[in-house]
């Protein structure tokens, strides 16, 4: 391989790896903003962001609604639906176990209802092309070539993400959800009501995954099957900590980035390891992840 | 005289082989003297109904067809239909039911080819026949065993070599980039391909990636950098379209040939693409004798529009795929035929074994042999844009053959 290609191939699988990356760390801000607040990895949460996804091309392209309504119709149908499900179902599996592992159950079993959903629609059956919001002319970024709707894609994703910070950091809900994750208890007794945070929390998940979805669904074609795409946003939050939100962000640019480089110097065979590979590595350097605390050890 | 028991034992043997041909013969699972019982099983919903929902239909309206004339040797055809959903635990199941609970006479299903493997041991083991629909589910018939046919649209080892062989002949390729899948039916489509590549004497550049693949700009720097005269696509219908919209979008304006795996939806393909632009140099390559309802074929969708009013008047119908169940279903018809008034799986089996006929249907003929389990080898080109599909001329096929 010639000096020219290699820098070609660095360049193009930086600037490639941050766009997708980027839609990766939304999607592992929505986990860990779940795992925060209740300790319970959300595995439907893939499945959240395909029917978020199908919701919207069902508005935009069968019933032909426009943009500046089919958009916030999906946020809001995704806000209200993980909501729901926090409040009707996981409150009352809570109830009946308290047992988080039955919580992590009562998410699968949500991604298997709305990969059937989806299916039933049969809007499922083929891969279909999501209309770009953005135009997708070409954009040369030094020897990279991307998309304007790669451009914008990652500018919303850096927007959503200053959007998330802002929240916790300055808004009093905000800094209700980080208590909640803190310290339940403390918290209800400084007056949160846990119930309203926990729903709060789901549907602001569900809100950044419809916008992943949004943001993504017009580059990688929808099938049921596109919510797999969560285990990269896993890798993502694992390689940052899993507790972490900017350990999320950092972790999603890490995976997009390694996935790209791996295909382009290593092996195309290999894009599918490669975050597994990162996960091993970051763990054995860092086991509590990059921007996760310290590790700390219980005595039993 | 003296009569031992073992003269009478044997005397009653003889009698109970020789004297009951017809009754042996009617104690075969799955046959009366007025019926002979096919088990059908394909994806008749879910994510992959369009491989193989029409092509069983085409399959049964062909049966319906023989019926109308009188069916085979006084026998009509019963089908059973179960639906295996292209997953390979519910094609088992299905296999499994229509065995043992329907009591088939002979098998005839399978669209998908990794589905219709897992049916293989359990198949061989029962000494069912199974004549496979469209899968081309090479891990089945390779190794040959007596009791499983298939590949009527196309064998994977011939469907990369046959890519090769347009490419090099008809575009004139000397350098190939070519995409496959990193699974085992990747591994037989580019088996075929360095086979014909070598052959040509082409060189090949090739990537191969997961089926799940979601950003190709990797594997499809790494082929233009390779400076090809012409791009293979060998996947299935996403990982094809992302392809061909990342070709687009970085400029590349060399042919794109894309397999027969990825064409199920032509027209949901292009917007795929993201539209014409797209598909300015664009080919796909398809196993029939003809252009979809083009005039050496058109008799098998009239047949479908006048068996199924209802399913040709919806958008998408019928399935691109639907005629490959016609050559399928002709070949089962015609070792029965051969089998003669009383027959057996064994003597369907060998009939099968010698089949070798033009169906009119597909690009080739179907032809079996001692060790030859594929049907098809053959394909033609297509050169699409987008609207128009234009024929090129010849038949393709590969040179690849089973060393055992």
């Amino acid at each position: 391989m010639d000096k020219d290609l290699i820098l070609l191939f660095l360049q193009q699988g930086i600037v490639s790896g941050m766009v997708v990356g980027s839609v990766y760390a939304l999607l592992a801000l929505s986990i860990v903003m779940i795992f925060k607040t209740s300790e319970v990895p959300n595995f439907a949460q893939g499945e959240i962001f395909m029917a978020a996804g199908y919701c919207a091309l069902f508005l935009l392209v069968f019933q032909a609604t426009p943009v500046w309504l089919a958009v916030p119709l999906t946020l809001v149908v995704a806000f209200a639906g993980a909501a729901l499900f926090r409040r009707v179902v996981l409150t009352q599996v809570s109830r009946a176990s308290g047992s988080p592992v039955n919580l992590v159950i009562a998410t699968l079993g949500l991604s298997y209802v709305l990969k059937g959903l989806v299916r039933r629609t049969g809007f499922g059956d083929t891969p279909r092309s999501f209309p770009a919001l953005v135009s997708t002319d070409g954009v040369m970024i030094g020897q990279a070539s991307i998309t304007r709707l790669d451009v914008a894609i990652f500018l919303t994703a850096l927007a959503v993400m200053a959007f998330l910070f802002c929240l916790f950091a300055y808004t009093k809900v905000g800094r209700a959800m980080r208590a909640v994750g803190m310290n339940p208890k403390a918290a209800r007794l400084m007056g949160v009501d846990l119930q309203r945070i926990h729903m709060l929390v789901w549907g602001l998940s569900a809100v950044v995954s419809a916008i992943a979805a949004l943001l993504i669904s017009p580059k990688i074609l929808m099938t049921a099957e596109m919510g797999g795409i969560v285990t990269m946003a896993f890798a993502a939050a694992i390689v940052g900590g899993f507790t972490s939100l900017p350990g999320a962000v950092v972790g999603g640019f890490v995976i997009g980035i390694a996935e790209n480089l791996v295909g382009l110097f290593i092996s195309s065979r290999a894009i599918v390891v490669a975050p597994f590979v990162a996960i091993m590595l970051v763990l054995i350097v860092r086991p509590q992840g990059l921007f996760g605390g310290r590790v700390a050890i219980k005595k039993v | 005289m003296t009569v031992t028991k073992s003269t009478v034992l044997a005397a009653g043997l003889a009698a109970a082989l020789l004297g009951t041909g017809p009754a042996a013969a009617q104690q075969e699972p799955g046959l009366t003297p007025t019926s002979i019982k096919i088990g059908m099983f394909a994806p008749l919903s879910g994510a992959n109904m369009a491989y193989g929902f029409d092509v069983a239909n085409a399959a049964k309206m062909y049966y319906d067809k023989i019926n109308k004339e009188g069916g085979i040797h006084g026998r009509k055809i019963e089908v059973v239909l179960e639906d295996d959903r292209c997953n390979a635990n519910d094609l088992v199941a299905a296999v499994k039911k229509l065995v043992e609970q329907d009591q088939v006479f002979i098998l005839n299903g399978g669209s998908c080819s990794a589905a219709v493997v897992a049916a293989k041991e359990y198949v061989v083991r029962n000494k069912v026949p199974l004549v496979m629909l469209n899968a081309s589910g090479d891990g089945a018939l390779y190794p040959p065993t007596d009791y499983i046919f298939g590949a009527f649209s196309i064998s994977q080892y011939a469907v990369g070599g046959a890519m090769i062989d347009f490419a090099a002949k008809t575009l004139g390729a000397k350098k190939i980039a070519y995409v496959n899948h990193d699974d085992a039916y990747g591994a037989w489509n580019l088996e075929g391909a360095k086979a014909d590549a070598e052959a040509s004497k082409v060189d090949l550049a090739v990537e191969s990636v997961n089926p799940t693949i979601n950003d190709v700009t990797a594997p499809f720097l790494k082929l233009r950098a390779a400076n090809p005269d012409a791009l293979l696509i060998v996947t299935y219908a996403r990982p094809a379209a992302l392809m061909i919209k990342k070709a687009a979008e970085m400029g590349f304006n060399k042919p794109i040939i894309l397999s027969v795996t990825g064409t199920a939806n032509l027209s949901q393909l292009m917007q795929n693409v993201g539209g014409p632009d797209a598909l300015k140099n664009f080919y796909f390559q398809d196993v029939l004798a003809d252009l979809p309802g083009g005039p050496k074929i058109k008799w098998v969708y009239d047949m479908y529009k006048q068996s199924y009013p209802d399913l040709a008047a919806k958008p998408d119908h019928p399935q691109a795929y639907m005629p490959y169940g016609i050559p399928s279903a002709m070949s089962i018809v015609k070792a029965l035929q051969a089998a003669g008034p009383n027959p057996t799986r064994e003597k369907v089996l060998d009939a099968m074994k010698t089949l070798n006929f033009d169906s009119g249907v597909m690009a080739g003929p179907v032809v079996f042999g001692p060790s030859e389990r594929a049907a098809n080898k053959a394909t033609i080109f297509i050169k699409f844009d987008g609207t128009n599909q234009t024929l090129q001329p010849g038949v393709y096929s590969s040179r690849w053959k089973f060393k055992g």
